[in-house]
């Protein structure tokens, strides 16, 4: 391939982002990656330590057993099955069946959330087990409650010992969000192939999306580093 | 004060625990010793319910922690399905038999049914609805139990991710008890007293096994509890530091603070225990008052075990 057909390829991705307005699809892709990412973070986080919770709490009682093994096929299906067909699912198949609609990204949003969650759980369970059983006894001890001392100084701990590994988990779910326009989002990925399709010039549309993942991904390692360091405050290092 | 009566627990196929009984008075200083393994600690532990026991009943106050024990209550064993047909059999043996009469349970058959521990299946309705009675008449919460019963363990156990002032308030504030301000109040009042108020916005990490120690026993002393269980408080530290704690213990017990101590201080028991209790495989061997029990042990267990360590 010659420069020249390069510097012509690159001129023609300029004309379409700028002239044509793909800009303005890039700004409202990356915003779409964003939201739903950070969202089903969050989603799937408080999913995650309430299953993790259930999952490591001494199993007394029915109620809890029903619990347990609701948290367990929950798990079972999120992780079993591809997250593309958990979306197609969800906005074709679950959505018209109880007759409500929502807009795709809201969709995109709690699928990813629910499937962030079953991750999550796992992660969040090993981070519960990480903490010194002393420290629930000592909690107990005085008087709390299992779900108190939970919420107060167990989980707290448990997610600093975590954090690296959530860090990986939004980093990750930034990039699965690529998948979401199965069901007709517009996100990062969706943009660029719409400049791309207007001229069908694919070649520097593609490499400019990846240029933008890759500085979105460190901007987020960045900011988790920097997290972490607050977090550090009660440690030795 | 504090009752235990009878326990026993298992782990798994183990039994750590072979039926021990306990009467603590309020005032007494109880110290408990004897080899690893002996189950002491366990014992302890099953007295604030961080292990349930097996079987047996923990009173406070009158007031039962533990599920009822049909064991402990023969008027509840003789409604049940197990005693009644053994009562059938042989009043069927007997001439003139008396079954169905409705008199004292028989102990005979009491005694053989908690030998055989019979009663682990169904027993009708009636023996469920007296053990259920007792229950109801007399169960108290765990958890009000245990914001009475204050526990030092012997790793600590400070709460990592809180400072040293927000490990002293978190429980009394979290339950109510006491207001943020009385708390920290209460809290800096006890932090003085063992010269470590400076630390109180230090994370536990930065503290000596010492420090840590004393902050343990000032945080369940911020509970205003009536009775202290002390789970082997100074085998964790550094022997410089063994002095600093155990004179604290020291002024509790002299100021009057009823507590259950399980030690390897013989020195410590035998000065501040108003009574010493010997356990060797699960069992309470020994009982005794410091001066004899140190100065003559009976039994032959605890004279070897006191010559090996004295």
């Amino acid at each position: 391939m010659t420069v020249q057909s390069i510097i012509n390829k690159w001129n023609l991705f300029i004309d379409a982002f700028m002239n044509k307005g793909g800009y303005k699809e890039v700004v409202s892709g990356l915003v779409n990656t964003l939201i739903i990412a950070l969202v089903a973070l969050v989603l799937g986080i408080i999913i995650g330590t309430i299953i993790a919770a259930i999952e490591v709490s001494p199993k007394k009682g029915r109620f809890m057993r029903v619990l347990d093994r609701i948290c367990t096929v929950y798990v079972a299906f999120f992780r079993g099955t591809p997250i593309v067909v958990q979306l197609l699912l969800g906005y074709f198949v679950i959505l018209p069946l109880i007759g409500f609609s929502l807009s795709s990204v809201v969709v995109a949003i709690i699928i990813m959330g629910l499937n962030s969650g079953a991750y999550v759980s796992e992660i969040m369970r090993s981070g519960i087990l990480s903490v010194d059983i002393g420290q629930m006894e000592a909690g107990r001890a005085m008087g709390l409650n299992y779900g108190t001392t939970m919420r107060k100084i167990i989980i707290p701990q448990a997610v600093k010992n975590i954090l690296p590994t959530l860090g990986n988990e939004l980093i990750s779910l930034v990039k699965e969000t690529s998948v979401v326009s199965f069901i007709g989002v517009v996100d990062l990925y969706k943009a660029f192939r719409t400049i791309g399709s207007s001229n069908y010039e694919y070649m520097m549309p593609f490499l400019v999306m990846a240029v933008i993942y890759i500085v979105l991904i460190m901007i987020i390692t960045f900011a988790l580093k920097m997290m972490e360091r607050g977090l550090r405050a009660s440690d030795k290092r | 004060m504090i009752s235990v009566r009878n326990i026993y627990k298992n782990f798994g196929g183990l039994e750590v625990l072979k039926g021990v009984s306990l009467e603590i008075e309020k005032g007494e200083k109880v110290a408990i010793i004897g080899p690893s393994g002996s189950g002491k600690s366990t014992f302890l532990r099953c007295m604030n319910l961080l292990e349930e026991p097996t079987y047996g009943e923990i009173w406070l106050d009158g007031r039962l922690l533990t599920p009822a024990d049909p064991y402990l209550h023969p008027e509840v064993i003789a409604a049940s399905k197990t005693y009644q047909d053994m009562m059938m059999k042989k009043g069927e043996a007997l001439p003139d038999g008396n079954a169905g009469k409705e008199s004292e349970p028989d102990s005979e058959i009491i005694r053989k049914i908690k030998k055989d521990d019979l009663l682990k299946k169904h027993e009708g309705k009636v023996y469920k609805e007296r053990l259920k009675d007792i229950e109801q008449e007399n169960r108290m919460d765990v958890n009000l139990a245990r914001q009475r019963v204050g526990m030092v363990f012997q790793h600590f156990n400070l709460f990592n991710n809180l400072t040293v002032m927000q490990n002293l308030t978190l429980a009394p504030v979290t339950l109510k008890l006491q207001t943020e301000e009385e708390a920290t109040e209460k809290a800096s009042e006890l932090l003085k007293r063992i010269g470590l108020y400076e630390k109180k916005d230090e994370y536990p990490s930065k503290l000596s096994g010492g420090q840590k120690q004393r902050i343990a026993i000032v945080r369940s002393l911020v509970m205003n509890p009536e009775a202290l269980l002390f789970d082997e408080p100074t085998s964790a530290l550094d022997p410089e530091m063994v002095g600093e704690v155990l004179e604290l213990i020291r002024e509790l017990a002299e100021e009057g603070m009823t507590m259950v101590i399980v030690t390897h201080e013989m020195g410590f028991a035998r000065e501040v225990a108003t009574r010493v209790l010997f356990m060797d495989d699960g069992l309470i061997k020994e009982e005794n008052a410091p001066e004899e029990f140190f100065g003559k042990p009976q039994h032959p267990r605890l004279q070897e075990f006191l010559s090996k360590v004295l």
